[in-house]
């Protein structure tokens, strides 16, 4: 028998009075599920009702009508059994007390979920050591850098202990250098097997931690599928063309307003097609242009882009790709 | 309860009290330095404007009166600002993120920042008294004694300002205005308006009153004034803890809980 959803969010409605009295949908029927051990993206753009479904997740925000369940537990009528199984991050490096240490912040968060000083000790070094906070543990959080601050907020949410680990944007505002590093830390919490729901606008971070994202725009699940099913998806519709020599500007542009052309250099150009037949319009125009294609293969598409077409068309795939893996890519419209 | 571990999570809000105490140490002084002025102002208006000559009686139930205004906007504001500041910083929603309630988290904190406030308060009373060369009878088993139910009040009516504070953000006017409220508690005497006996902490600060300034022993008091002391503070505590976990609700429902 298969186990059990760790996270079941059923038909979740949501709306808030918002400014001058008007209605904002953050949530319109939202469903999905989380197995144990998942890593789920959460995306959407700012407004599409991410962040109230992490809320509700967390106990924090009751849905209007539906229901959210963690490991069996309902998110409102037994919001404590809830929040027993789950950490977050939901204000990145603002989760803090700046005025305590890295250690006085670590006991105290632990402290009000019940463990003693000297079982946080008795952790500490090795949480600190691996997040790379061992010389600063005396340190008031105030004097830390802000990629600092983040990766103690992580480590406060998983000294808790909890099957499901939720962040919201852990890497917003953060210099390369220390995205990649949370990026790094982000990659051993999954490989622990945890649970992680991730919210972000951060792609390449998705790209590498998620296995599932589930899209949500205007309070609506639009997609909700695996990452490499994605990728798959649009890849059979970006390719990068390679010509035996330069093509006129005027051609370029007269290309470029048929299809989504990106030039990588003078003989070599990405395009990404509307469905994969239209490659042989392409190769018609290319050839009226009287340019010779010394190559032709398919590339894979950044999930960046890729994300931004399933927002784009509303989560509808493309219809030239099989029906099974259409299904697989759109739960709900 | 303690299988919970609650006794960890009381430890923990109790040490970060202490800490932020020793960190915030300049406002903690100016504090004490506001209250020994208002004092001071205090002393000088009935030692020379309204009763030159007055008695000691009267500078008696001055530094009582004050004492307890002073720890009574402490406690009754203490949780909104509590909530207001984490709100503020970020961690508001950590707080709810924990297996200890918020109720007692906030509980938790009262009581430690009770402890920190009755010290203070302790001082302050002792340069008060120095300044004015009057003593009271400071009778610490009697202070036990009355302290716990008049707090009990108190700390419900603070339960009931962290309740709207989640829900309506705003309240430093409604905080600055009760400041005046509650000046009237702690100094009007229940001899003059008993009617006052119904709010309250009134009865609780009278009792203290009698005690400290008139020298009443505590069995002079009847079962009368002990069951209104009482049932007063219950009911009070009752009442701001019911309020607050409404208002909680009603946050959680329309998403308020979150920063401002």
């Amino acid at each position: 028998m298969p186990e059990p959803s760790l996270i079941e969010v059923r038909e979740v409605r949501k709306s808030y009075r918002g400014p001058g009295g008007a209605v904002v949908t953050a949530g319109d029927g939202v469903t999905f599920d989380v197995a144990r051990g998942e890593v789920l993206g959460l995306l959407g753009h700012n407004g599409a009702g991410k962040t109230t479904t992490i809320k509700m997740t967390c106990g924090l925000v009751h849905p209007d009508s539906g229901s959210v369940r963690v490991a069996g537990h309902d998110t409102r009528t037994d919001r404590r059994g809830a929040v027993r199984h789950v950490s977050a991050v939901l204000e990145g490096n603002r989760n803090l007390y700046w005025r305590l240490s890295v250690l006085e912040n670590l006991v105290y968060f632990a402290g009000n979920r019940g463990r003693s000083p000297a079982d946080v000790w008795r952790r500490a070094d090795a949480l600190l050591e691996r997040f790379g906070l061992a010389e600063k543990r005396h340190e008031v959080v105030a004097k830390l850098s802000r990629g600092m601050q983040q990766k103690l907020a992580i480590a406060v949410a998983l000294l808790a202990d909890t099957d499901v680990v939720v962040l919201d944007e852990p890497t917003l505002g953060l210099d390369v250098e220390t995205s990649h590093e949370v990026r790094a830390l982000l990659r051993g919490v999954a490989d622990e097997g945890r649970t992680v729901v991730l919210s972000t606008h951060d792609m390449p971070v998705v790209e590498e931690l998620c296995r599932r994202v589930v899209v949500v725009a205007g309070g609506r699940v639009v997609t909700d599928a695996l990452v490499s099913d994605l990728l798959n998806l649009f890849r059979s519709r970006a390719f990068r063309v390679t010509l035996e020599s330069p093509l006129p500007t005027a051609d370029m542009a007269r290309l470029g307003s048929r299809y989504q052309v990106a030039p990588t250099d003078d003989t070599t150009f990405d395009v990404e097609l509307a469905e994969a037949g239209e490659l042989y319009s392409l190769m018609d125009d290319l050839r009226d242009a009287g340019a010779e294609v010394s190559g032709i293969e398919r590339t894979t598409p950044r999930f960046e882009e890729v994300f931004r077409r399933l927002v784009q068309e509303g989560g509808k795939p493309p219809q030239d790709q099989p029906a099974a893996l259409r299904k697989e890519a759109v739960v709900a419209l | 309860m303690l299988s919970e571990g609650y006794h960890n999570a009381f430890r923990a809000n109790l040490v970060k009290a202490v800490i932020e105490l020793r960190r915030y140490l300049p406002n903690t002084i100016s504090m004490v330095v506001t209250f020994y002025v208002i004092f001071l102002f205090l002393l000088f208006g009935v030692r020379f404007v309204a009763a030159p000559g007055g008695s000691e009686d009267a500078v008696r139930y001055l530094i009582v009166s004050n004492g307890f205004w002073f720890l009574l906007m402490m406690t009754v504001n203490s949780m909104g600002w509590e909530l207001t500041t984490e709100a503020l910083r970020g961690t508001l929603e950590q707080l709810y993120l924990g297996t200890v309630p918020a109720w007692l988290i906030l509980l938790f904190r009262m009581v430690a920042t009770l402890v920190i406030n009755v010290v203070i308060l302790a001082l302050v009373t002792l340069l008060s008294m120095v300044t004015a060369g009057t003593w009271l009878q400071v009778d610490v088993a009697s202070l036990a004694a009355l302290l716990p139910p008049t707090l009990l009040a108190a700390i419900g009516l603070s339960y009931a300002v962290a309740g709207l504070t989640i829900v309506f953000k705003q309240v430093n006017a409604f905080l600055q205005l009760s400041q005046f409220v509650l000046m009237a508690i702690a100094y009007v005497p229940l001899a003059q308006v008993p009617l006052l006996e119904l709010a309250p902490t009134a009865k609780g600060i009278d009792m203290v009153r009698q005690v400290t300034a008139e020298g009443v022993a505590l069995s002079s008091f009847t079962t009368a004034d002990w069951v209104s002391l009482w049932v007063s503070g219950a009911a009070y505590f009752a009442l701001g803890l019911l309020a607050f976990k409404l208002l909680e609700r009603r946050a959680m429902r329309l998403g308020l809980l979150g920063h401002y």
